[in-house]
């Protein structure tokens, strides 16, 4: 059966209906937290003083770090993020104080009343100063095989390059929200908008000095996450219970959208360098590459983030000699986190950019140097840490979609046009993606899942993964309603909750379908099981003699012997029976994935499961004088093995794709020289709009290639087709060297706003005379 | 002048809706409609994604009656003020369905999968429906312009901008053209009082004319309120600075400042007339008026903008200000006794600051019809093309004979603190013919001849580059349109 449920609250979310964190009065006693942050970006705090904002009529409490009753620490993996910043701030945006009002008029008008002396300190505000001072926030991490140095020697060409890829900003619709609600003693309800309740409700218990079981944490949906809500939704939990906890009144923290992009985390922004040697028809000898990256100024999930980028920095490419570093620097900017891709992007963009040029030295086309580079199929098939690339798909993503998008065809066409036009060039690329499935922390490819079934025959099911609009609860409904042969109708996702299922990972790593979907197999394989036999005695009772057990067979709402079907129980009557006859109706299950393992010393292992596969061919246009350009055309093939969903499937690829758009094209974050984000809301921050998108967009599904092993034979879809968006990334490129006759290597980085374009433009011109000269 | 009292009334979908601020605790006359809202259990559909009208989450649609039409318009809820509805009908989400049958744009993004996480998604609905009630079987053009203001980061739009195309096929049928005559009389019968409002109420005065009269007679009586004509800048204030706004006049619903005429030299502009509006009469008669403002803000915005608006926050960035130099626009100014002109580079006189009088309102934009032969075009360099702001605009008027420059004129924005002529490179031009070669040469002294700034949109290097090349992209243009 293949299902294509709609998203699970679309009537909801069209209706205006679905409700999420920031819709909650749940009391009318309800208190607004606003949090105070640091103006600086390094300082000493020498003095708070808040005596006049809280005797504001309507401010309830101000917290300072010496109110934390627990440990004053929120960071997810290394302790090196404190709650409430003590006598030192690092970073413009980091918390100090706390304050619960009536309202946020209020609030705002006690945050004016504080009095803050600070003794400003040096700050480290660039990643070039950072790794000039080597300020590394954990020790280096490393892939190698073979020999790069000395394959670089012996390679017939060879260069030298580096690339800024930049930061992103989330820019989740619903920012970060909380609402922490006291109970009885110690307990605390938290409503998150989190991607990881389990470590919500950790960091929560943490803060408050309590054990995790006085803690609730409930997620019913976040407006969008990104990653952005994987470890750093914690802290506005955290604020908000430390407010609940003071007050004993329900408090809801909501940030607004220019203090949740001042306050988070982006995506890291790198400086990455590379030698690359390669023989004369384009095939890659050898590859060095140091990644290094902007962890801000605490870990967070920095190091697994670096790991990533290692593990794809060879994306679909076989290279026989390869080094491979990273590291991550420490700064006085919040701490970058989780982002789609989480680091896949940034490793992959420099093996890109460097193929791109390799195929411009030896006048090739691109895709072709491409092809000519992805792994093999039978022999070099080997990624750099030692895990074999089976079940590769590159190459019939590679035949089809070179076909379907016409790519050599509109390459001629594309040149015919650049000699035409002076004034406006086209450029095309394509770009494959390898991305690897699952959590590299081996430990946490882990899932559970809750399964009740209510008297009526209806059924509740509880997952620990989180609905943050990828429609992972669409999809487990699916997974549910098949492997209960039940219509979905009958099947309810509950909001995910600690209590329901404990000890969960962050829905992330695009594993939500993979892990949960499994864990709700299993626990349903559990109440069949137990069904089994009430089903055998029903129907024997119907005059069938001699049902076994392994002919059972649930469907359309019955059950029944698949060797006589004629006679069919309705499942409301096998549920009431089961009932009747004392069997339990609730059952949990279980998923770990099999074999993975990694060894951070040895830079070797198993540390995914399989590998999703995708590519793109992009092409657009130019305006030589302005840098602006368009989007003409993308063609888009992806592998999601036997799709679980193809609608939500598809939702997951454009709006990856288009997600990467606007990393690569518009999506620049700006600090000053203070450390003060210049882009702190949509005025100048710039997501692409409906406008931004392709004109020509073909989006599909590389059918009848099922996955082994995993649930009804899917992959996992949430991340990978972000970096899709390299085909746009490395067009514009395309269309900047038309400008040079593709006789010069333009300067590039990432985002490619129409300023980098330009510039680069002009570079190119400035180069071509200098070339005429001589 | 009579005045009424502290309350305005409205239709909150179907239900008369009257507000008396004196009795409201809870709401201020500046409160915004977002706010009103959300402040209420059963209207949270409405949604907060920026709080400055760049995202669209907060999207309702307006009915107002326009002549003998009822005419529907998407807004930004967090740019309105809550006096600004009087008179009018508030459309929100939860209203669309009716009972349990979602209506034909809800349906359609429900079968198109056009939600993911939802938080866009009631705001996207809201826009759909104005396009669905003012376009049938609408143009990919017209369907992406009604989407520009709506921020979506998990989709991609594709699927949106499906679902619109399916809603808006065939006739518009649904409970609101049935209830159409309906909803009509109960707003004449709203807006028959033209008595302006002064509310005064929470430390705030908030006046609101309904005739040109009443407005110069406020503005004289409290020549320090701020002017709002739209509040699509003026709101900011409030929503970003959480500046306390104690004295509003609010000129945005005066009948009288909304028109577009032509004699025989001019076009005369109200100055209460919307951008929206504005772009649909400059549509084949100010072709780069045109072309500027299809890429001015979003719908939404253009909705409540107004050109006197734009012209009266003057800022260094504002869109049609460095055209309307071009164009040799000039200001009408009336005071309750006087009426004068003034020239839009006069009347601009630094960064957001204008030669306007206490008593003065801007009341009217003229515009000379350009001369058969005069070559007028507008530019807009920004990071994103559309519902951002530029980096660098121009306003470009060209008149040669026999292929010789007789005047030029180069207007900037975005070069410096407030929109600026280039008047070495003109003087440069003048009297020389039209050609690559002499453009070549300007180009190096327009490069020269501002000091711009280096911000979050971009450095002064690409500024001067770009203000540059606008020359060449002019010339390029033009070729073949010289006489």
């Amino acid at each position: 059966m293949k299902s294509n449920l709609k998203h699970d609250s679309a009537i909801r979310h069209v209706s205006g209906q679905s409700v999420y964190v920031n819709d909650l009065q749940l009391s009318p006693m309800q208190l607004i937290g606003r949090v105070v942050y640091s103006p600086l970006a390094h300082a000493r705090i020498k003095s708070i003083d808040y005596t006049e904002a809280l005797n504001l009529k309507g401010v309830e409490t101000i917290l300072t770090f010496q109110d934390i009753p627990g440990a004053n620490q929120m960071g997810p993996v290394v302790h090196d993020e404190p709650c409430l910043a003590e006598y030192e701030v690092f970073f413009v945006g980091q918390a100090i104080a706390l304050i619960a009002a009536e309202n946020e008029e209020v609030a705002v008008e006690a945050e004016r009343l504080i009095r803050f002396d600070f003794e400003e300190l040096d700050a480290t505000l660039t990643l070039k100063d950072a790794i000039k001072k080597n300020l590394l926030i954990a020790p280096q991490r490393s892939i190698a095989n073979g020999d790069a140095d000395e394959a670089l020697k012996n390679a017939p060409f060879s260069f030298e390059g580096e690339l800024e890829t930049g930061a992103q900003e989330h820019w989740y619709l619903e920012t970060q929200s909380a609402l922490a609600i006291p109970g009885e003693g110690r307990e605390m309800l938290i409503h998150a908008s989190s991607q990881n309740p389990a470590e919500t409700q950790a960091i929560v218990a943490e803060v408050l000095g309590v054990s995790k079981n006085e803690i609730d944490v409930e997620v019913k949906r976040m407006g969008g996450a990104f990653g952005g809500k994987e470890t750093q939704a914690n802290h506005v939990a955290a604020w908000a219970a430390l407010l609940a906890n003071a007050t004993r009144k329900p408090v809801l923290i909501h940030l607004f959208r220019d203090d949740d992009q001042k306050i988070t985390g982006k995506r890291h922004r790198f400086l990455s360098k590379y030698s690359i040697g390669f023989n004369e028809i384009g095939k890659i000898l050898a590859y060095k590459v140091e990644l290094n990256s902007d962890a801000g100024s605490s870990t967070d999930l920095s190091m697994a983030i670096l790991e990533r980028a290692l593990f794809h920095a060879e994306n679909a490419y076989f290279i026989p000699d390869i080094s491979i570093i990273g590291r991550a620097y420490k700064t006085n900017l919040p701490s970058n986190t989780a982002f789609r891709g989480f680091g896949g992007p940034q490793g992959m963009a420099v093996i890109e950019n460097a193929i791109d040029r390799i195929a411009r030295f030896l006048k090739k086309d691109a895709a072709e140097v491409r092809n000519l580079n992805f792994y093999g199929l039978e022999s070099e098939n080997q990624t750099p840490y030692g895990k074999l690339v089976e079940h590769n798909r590159l190459y019939v993503l590679f035949d089809r979609l070179t076909a379907c998008s016409d790519y050599f065809t509109r390459r001629k066409e594309i040149d015919h046009f650049n000699n035409e036009n002076k004034y406006r060039k086209r450029g095309i690329a394509m770009t494959p993606v390898k991305f690897g499935i699952s959590f590299t922390t081996a430990f946490l490819n882990q899932a559970g899942a809750l399964v009740n079934i209510y008297k009526d025959g209806t059924i509740q099911v509880n997952h620990g993964g989180t609905e943050m609009g990828q429609g992972l609860h669409a999809k487990m409904l699916g997974v549910a309603a098949t492997e209960m042969g039940i219509s979905p109708e009958f099947i309810k996702i509950s909001a995910t909750n600690t209590s329901k299922v404990p000890n969960t990972s962050a829905t992330a790593a695009s594993s939500g379908s993979d892990l949960n979907g499994m864990a709700i197999k299993n626990a349903i394989a559990v109440l069949k099981n137990r069904l089994k036999k009430i089903a055998m005695d029903l129907l024997e009772k119907k005059g069938l003699q001699d049902v076994e057990s392994c002919d059972i067979e649930f469907a359309e709402n019955q059950v029944f012997d698949l060797l006589r079907p004629e006679v069919k129980i309705p499942f409301p009557e096998l549920i009431n029976s089961a009932y009747l006859s004392q069997v339990s109706l609730s059952a949990t299950g279980y998923y770990k994935t099999p074999g993975i393992y990694y060894d951070k010393e040895a830079g070797k292992g198993n540390p995914f499961y399989y590998f999703a596969y995708g590519m793109a061919v992009s092409e657009v246009e130019a305006d030589v004088l302005t840098g602006e350009y368009k989007l003409l055309r993308t063609d888009i093939l992806h592998d999601v093995g036997d799709s679980l969903n193809e609608d939500i499937d598809i939702g997951q690829i454009e709006g990856g794709f288009i997600q990467g758009v606007g990393w690569c094209t518009t999506e620049e974050i700006k600090w000053d020289n203070k450390g003060r984000l210049l882009t702190h809301s949509p005025d100048t921050y710039k997501i692409p709009t409906v406008n931004d998108i392709p004109h020509t967009l073909n989006v599909d599904l590389l059918r009848d290639y099922p996955n082994e092993g995993t649930i009804r034979k899917s992959k996992a879809v949430g991340e990978p087709p972000l970096m899709l968006a390299f085909s746009v990334w490395l067009a514009i490129k395309d269309a900047i060297s038309a400008v040079g006759g593709h006789r010069v290597e333009p300067l590039f980085s990432l985002p490619a706003t129409a300023e980098v374009v330009l510039t680069s433009i002009e570079e190119i011109k400035t180069k071509l005379k200098g070339l005429n000269n001589d | 002048m009579k005045k009424t009292g502290n309350s305005i009334r409205f239709l909150l979908n179907d239900s008369l809706t009257e507000i008396d601020f004196t009795q409201n605790p809870g709401l201020k006359p500046t409160t915004t409609v977002l706010n009103y809202l959300r402040s209420m259990p059963f209207y949270k559909g409405v949604k907060e994604g920026c709080a400055e009208g760049d995202c669209g989450a907060c999207t309702v649609v307006i009915a107002e009656k326009s002549g003998d039409r009822l005419v529907y318009k998407s807004i930004d809820s967090c740019l309105v003020f809550l006096p600004m509805l009087h008179g009018k009908q508030l459309l929100t989400v939860e209203h669309l369905a009716d009972g349990e049958a979602l209506h034909p744009v809800q349906k359609a993004m429900v079968d198109q999968n056009g939600s993911q996480c939802g938080y866009c998604t009631p705001g996207i609905v809201m826009s759909l429906f104005g396009l669905s009630k003012n376009h049938r079987d609408p143009s990919m053009e017209v369907v992406k312009d009604a989407l520009t203001g709506n921020l979506c980061r998990c989709t991609g739009y594709r699927p949106i901008v499906d679902a619109a195309h399916v809603c808006c096929k065939g006739e518009d049928h649904d409970k609101f053209s049935e209830n159409k005559d309906e909803v009509s009389g109960k707003l004449d019968e709203l807006c028959r009082d033209k008595t302006p409002l002064s509310i005064i109420s929470h430390q705030q005065r908030y006046l609101k004319p309904l005739t040109l009269t009443d407005a110069l007679a406020f503005r004289k009586e409290f020549p320090s309120a701020v002017i709002v004509s739209g509040a699509t800048d003026v709101a900011l204030r409030q929503t970003k600075k959480k500046e306390f706004l104690p004295e509003m006049l609010d000129i945005s619903d005066i009948a009288e400042l909304k028109y577009f005429k032509e004699d025989n030299h001019t076009y005369s502009i109200g100055s209460g007339l919307h951008i929206e509006d504005l772009r649909h009469h400059a549509d084949g008669k100010l072709p780069a008026m045109k072309h500027m403002l299809d890429i001015f803000g979003s719908l939404q915005i253009r909705n409540l903008a107004t050109i006197g608006g734009n012209i009266g926050s003057a800022s260094p960035i504002g869109d049609t200000l460095p055209l309307l130099i071009a164009y040799k626009a000039s200001i009408k100014l009336q005071s309750h006794k006087n009426e004068r002109f003034s020239s839009i580079e006069d009347f601009i006189t630094g960064y957001r600051s204008i030669d306007l009088f206490p008593d003065e309102l801007i009341t009217e934009v003229q515009i000379p019809i350009p001369a058969i032969g005069r070559i007028i075009k507008s530019y807009k360099v920004s990071r994103r093309k559309d519902l951002d702001i530029s980096t660098v605009s121009g306003g470009f008027s060209l008149l040669t004979e026999n292929g010789t420059i007789k005047e030029i004129i180069l207007a900037f924005g975005g070069m410096a603190a407030q929109p600026i002529r280039a008047f070495k490179t003109e003087n440069f031009l003048t009297g020389k013919p039209w050609t690559e070669a002499v453009i070549v040469e300007a180009m190096e002294i327009l490069f020269k001849e501002f000091k711009p700034w280096s911000d979050a949109r971009a450095e002064v290097g690409y500024r001067n580059l770009v203000a540059r090349n606008l020359l060449l992209k002019f010339y390029e243009e033009s070729k073949g349109q010289v006489l």
